[in-house]
């Protein structure tokens, strides 16, 4: 089962959310033309920092997308940590009553803000990974001032060793070399591969630094990107079919509950 | 058939290249199917005198010209450029010019561009500029300045040289240019599709709807990119088998014809 772990899905095109492409049955039939069983998405405000009601829609929004794509779509709960009480209402509820698999994090504060701590607790009291947006340049990031790299996750996966976090995008732009380096001493560090970079000996570093068991295929709409990026890597099979659905099934099945 | 018509070989100073010599090259060129390549110096792009690369080049290539075909790297703003041009194709047999503006600190309509461009023109030679050899997100802290050439850039070049030959590389944008409308460009110009958009912005089926199959060209950009992604984009394209002829080899042929 090939599952992408990082994917992007808009719903109604009313302006709050994040528009990819023409449609979301387009990017779905692009997932499928490409081979993807899974697709694990979330739905992003157009509006940064995320306010309240713009999470809120996009996760509603998310919700009726996958009741329409059973199985084929599943749902990180995005929230902006800042709204603390309501960030954490909203993801217990839309994991617990509508099967979200996850929780996404963009860019609103770095990893290692202690506004994250109440959010990590909450992802491992229900077992379900973080997806953090990420990544690394040897200058300001424009308009990211707070963007996270995988040192900051790594900061915070020491301070929870129980939590799953998965850094999103090495191929999202940024020095990868970094990106897989500052993970490999944080267990609980994934690596998504997705970005539309495709740099050769990306995917086969992080294989080779962190292990085939913490690298997660994955597109963020990128897909030709996506696929053939790990086409590319020299792996064993068992090494491509831990990338390509077999780790994000194991961190599928750590759900609480 | 398939012609490649963006490769290297050489060093680049901020990363190994998984190859540095024909020997990897061609063997990944066998790996996948690759029948013929364009090939110029990395090196070339970091060395003060890119001369020097292109003679590296030439002792690397001259065995395997049936399937390599040379490109100099050549810096307008450095000593002696209009020799180096001549040597390379004269003596290497270079069919070609690939050109780094952000790497030797011109723009593409500086005077001495114009220069370069129309004296290998006027050798026959095509004019190859890719948009980017990496990432610019990844840049080395030592790079002061964006290692990118703009796609506008490139429009405005192709139109000052409407008898010229001209292929653009790992660019994305061409269908808000000049590049992409029909008959926007007097220029005979082939893009190349390896980071153009096969889903979701789409562009390179725009590309297709506006311009026809004849400006798409096959280009890797390896050994920096993998050759796997235009390779599969190549694969899930929705086009006739007789335009994916023309983007796999015969458009580029067309743009060789009568270089060097």
């Amino acid at each position: 089962m090939v599952i992408d772990c990082h994917a992007h899905l808009t719903g109604a095109h009313t302006g709050v959310t994040r528009i990819w492409g023409k449609s979301d049955a387009a990017v779905l039939a692009a997932a499928a033309r490409v081979g993807i069983d899974v697709s694990c998405a979330s739905i992003l405000t157009t509006a940064l920092p995320a306010p309240l009601e713009g999470f809120r829609e996009c996760n509603r929004q998310l919700a009726a997308v996958t009741r329409q794509h059973p199985g084929t779509v599943r749902g990180y709960c995005y929230v902006n940590p800042g709204y603390t009480r309501e960030a954490l209402q909203e993801i217990r509820r839309y994991v617990t009553d509508h099967d979200f698999m996850g929780i996404k994090l963009y860019n609103e504060y770095k990893a290692t803000d202690p506004v994250l701590y109440p959010i990590v607790e909450l992802a491992i009291e229900l077992g379900v990974p973080i997806l953090y947006h990420a990544g690394h340049q040897h200058r300001p990031v424009p308009g990211q001032p707070n963007i996270s790299d995988s040192g900051d996750l790594a900061a915070l996966a020491a301070r929870y060793p129980e939590a799953v976090l998965i850094c999103a995008h090495i191929g999202g732009g940024g020095d990868w070399e970094w990106t897989v380096k500052a993970a490999r001493a944080a267990p609980n560090v994934y690596l998504d591969t997705s970005g539309s970079v495709f740099d050769s000996g990306m995917v086969q570093m992080a294989v080779r630094v962190v292990g085939a068991e913490r690298v997660l295929f994955g597109c963020d709409t990128s897909y030709t990107a996506g696929i053939g990026k790990v086409r590319a890597a020299r792996l064993t099979d068992e090494q491509r079919a831990l990338i390509m659905g077999g780790n994000m099934q194991r961190i599928l099945a750590m759900r609480r509950g | 058939m398939l012609i490649d018509t963006h490769t290297y070989i050489g060093h680049w100073g901020f990363r190994p290249l998984p190859w540095r010599s024909t020997d990897g090259l061609l063997r990944a060129m066998d790996e996948h199917g690759i029948d013929q390549a364009w090939v110029a110096s990395a090196s070339a792009i970091l060395y003060r005198n890119t001369h020097a690369g292109n003679e590296e080049l030439h002792a690397e290539v001259r065995h395997h010209r049936d399937r390599l075909t040379p490109f100099a790297v050549i810096n307008p703003t450095y000593a002696d450029w209009e020799h180096d041009l001549a040597v390379c194709q004269e003596e290497f047999g270079c069919r070609g010019v690939r050109l780094f503006p952000p790497y030797h600190r011109y723009a593409l309509a500086d005077a001495a561009c114009r220069e370069l461009v129309a004296a290998a023109s006027a050798r026959g030679m095509v004019i190859s500029v890719p948009h980017w050899v990496e990432d610019d997100r990844e840049r080395s802290w030592l790079l002061t300045q964006p290692g990118i050439v703009p796609v506008e850039d490139m429009a405005e070049l192709a139109r000052a040289f409407p008898d010229s030959r001209f292929v653009f590389h790992s660019g994305l944008g061409f269908s808000s240019t000049a590049l992409g409308e029909k008959g926007g460009v007097q220029a005979d110009y082939g893009l190349d599709i390896a980071r153009l958009t096969v889903f979701v912005r789409e562009e390179l089926p725009t590309l297709l709807a506006w311009l026809g199959p004849e400006r798409l060209i096959f280009g890797s950009g390896m050994p920096f990119t993998s050759v796997d992604v235009p390779l599969f984009k190549l694969e899930v394209l929705d086009v006739p088998a007789e335009a994916q002829e023309d983007i796999r080899w015969r458009n580029a042929e067309r743009l060789l014809a009568g270089s060097g």
